[in-house]
């Protein structure tokens, strides 16, 4: 793919790929933070 | 010059040297947690843009460029890692440094590892170490700001340099934390405009991405290869992990940037900023690396190859975007500048002066020292760039092996594990820089083919986890300490009665009575 190596192509494309899974589990499992400091109670 | 870029130039100055100003009226100097936090008021998108744009240093346009053009494809582990650095610091330790910071009091993130880890030892050796390679970090700041504006404008070195550092020194000095978050925040946005812009155009010019590396392929395909030109780093996983490493865990051992999750609004922030965080890196981080790279067909033969993206710039853009890319750079390099000094400053009057020389100093007379002593660095800083030391910015990426060697089991274990006592934070943060500094200067990774990053990190983590656990017994972590950890574990606003609790306070006083009742 655009003529790289496949190694290459995995590195420069995996990487990202794998940091938005990341945040959207960050996303996920954080989801209740704002909630409960509204109500500012644990 | 032209004349455009002189006007760009002159409208980027005028914008950051305006928001000084602006900190200024917005009070933000009025006391010391305003000077040194902002007043704990920043939200998630000036979080995560100053975030970013303070970790991101000059090294990005000028290192970066520099390590795409001569080791090919293999510049890329760098980025692949830097990519994750924003939400992995703000997942990990964001939300909970905010709170945990907030009960001890703590207004640096040296006094927070002292609060956290009670010794006078703690803030000493910690202080010292933070001033001593942060001031090496500004330093390379200061020279690459000195030698892009010199380039650039055609002006004398020394005079760019004091355009450049006078302005830096200016709003810092006025606003502070507030003032250097906000033009971080404005600093983010030149950042990336100027280096989509360059990369946009490089891939035009080759005809895009597959020609590109097509054109790699017959001038030596070893570029292509993620092992480097040559394949020199075939093989060479302990080089992998510290590159990966250097720059997404990395960052949480950073006193500069990590004392931004203890300016956050609220711990919540921590949550929005880390998604701003990812989408800004998405589009900046690789960008520069691969503009390196394909500076490589657009000018086989360039003799500095850390001025590889100014040189594309000035060959395949107009004077107006040149411009544009010109104030990124700037952009780039301040927007840390600022940070460190301010950094510097602060642990140098709080962690050293106020600490161990002058206890009853009143915030007035704090944000006064404070000011006073970002002057002088700021000045001492100028006089050392002026003799423009050599292999500047191989020391950046030296430096923060360093750096987050020394410091991230402590800031990490801080809010996540109760075991992490005194003697374990001590020999960690000592075993890390001593490690990390010997593998480097002794040359010992080029013979192991490992990091330095990586080698001091794992001593610094081994040394926190048996030092701790052979010392439970003897310097158990206090109680009031756990007490503060297990509320900045859970959700929910922090009980008035823990907001700046008085046993952090009395912390210092507690172990010189101890000291006396010993003798």
């Amino acid at each position: 793919m655009f003529g790289l190596p496949g190694t290459t192509v995995l590195v420069l494309f995996g990487f990202p790929i794998f940091w938005i899974i990341y945040t959207i589990i960050f996303l996920i499992v954080s989801r209740k933070w704002g909630k409960v400091e509204k109500g500012g109670k644990k | 010059m032209s004349p455009v870029v002189t006007i760009f130039l002159v409208v980027y100055y005028a914008i950051v040297v305006g928001i000084g100003f602006w900190a200024v009226k917005k009070g933000a100097a009025k006391n010391l947690e305003g000077y040194l936090l902002g007043g704990r008021q920043i939200g998630p998108l000036v979080t995560a843009m100053t975030l970013q744009a303070t970790s991101m240093s000059g090294y990005m346009f000028l290192g970066a460029g520099s390590a795409g053009y001569t080791t090919g494809y293999w510049a890329i582990w760098y980025a692949s890692g830097d990519i994750g650095g924003g939400v992995v610091n703000l997942s990990i330790i964001g939300r909970r440094m905010r709170k945990l910071s907030k009960i001890m009091g703590s207004l640096t993130s040296i006094e927070y590892l002292e609060n956290r880890y009670p010794a006078a030892a703690t803030r000493l050796i910690a202080g010292l170490l933070s001033v001593f390679f942060l001031f090496f970090y500004v330093l390379a700041q200061f020279i690459g700001g000195g030698k892009g504006m010199a380039l650039v404008t055609g002006l004398p070195y020394w005079v760019a340099l004091l355009i450049a550092v006078g302005i830096i020194i200016l709003y810092t000095y006025l606003g502070g934390y507030f003032a250097v978050a906000w033009t971080d925040f404005f600093q983010s946005a030149v950042m990336i405009i100027g280096v989509v812009w360059i990369f946009s155009a490089a891939l035009h010019y080759l005809g895009g991405f597959t020609a590109v590396n097509n054109a790699f392929a017959k001038i030596d395909p070893t570029y292509l290869s993620i092992w480097g030109k040559g394949l020199g780093y075939k093989g060479q996983w302990g080089q992998v992990a510290g590159a990966v490493l250097i720059f997404s865990v990395g960052y949480m051992g950073w006193p500069h940037v990590v004392t931004r999750h203890m300016a956050m609004k609220d711990p919540k922030t921590a949550r929005t900023a880390g998604l701003y965080s990812t989408i800004w890196n998405l589009f900046f981080v690789t960008s520069p690396y691969i503009v390196g790279i394909l500076a490589i067909v657009i000018l086989p033969n360039l003799k500095d190859p850390e001025l590889a993206i100014f040189s594309v710039a000035g060959k395949l853009l107009p004077p107006a975007v040149t411009g544009i890319v010109m104030a990124a750079i700037m952009a780039a390099i301040m927007s840390t500048a600022d940070s460190i000094l301010l950094q510097v400053g602060t642990i140098s009057s709080r962690d050293i002066y106020q600490r161990f020389f002058n206890r009853n100093a009143n915030d007035k007379q704090m944000v006064m020292v404070s000011r006073l002593l970002i002057l002088s660095i700021g000045i001492i800083g100028y006089i050392v760039a002026l003799l423009r030391p050599p292999g500047v910015f191989a020391i950046v990426v030296f430096t923060t092996s360093v750096l987050g060697s020394a410091f991230l089991p402590a800031y990490v274990c801080a809010v996540w594990w109760k075991k992490a006592n005194t003697p374990g934070a001590i020999t960690s943060m000592l075993g890390g820089a001593i490690v990390a500094f010997v593998w480097k200067v002794a040359a010992i990774d080029s013979a192991t083919a490992i990091h330095p990053m990586f080698a001091g990190l794992v001593v610094s983590i081994v040394l926190m986890i048996v030092v701790s656990l052979l010392t439970q017994k003897s310097s158990p972590v206090p109680k009031h300490i756990l007490k503060a950890m297990e509320e900045a574990e859970s959700l929910g606003d922090i009980p008035k009665d823990m907001v700046n609790m008085a046993e952090f306070a009395l912390n210092a006083e507690a172990e010189e009575i101890k000291k006396l009742d010993q003798e």
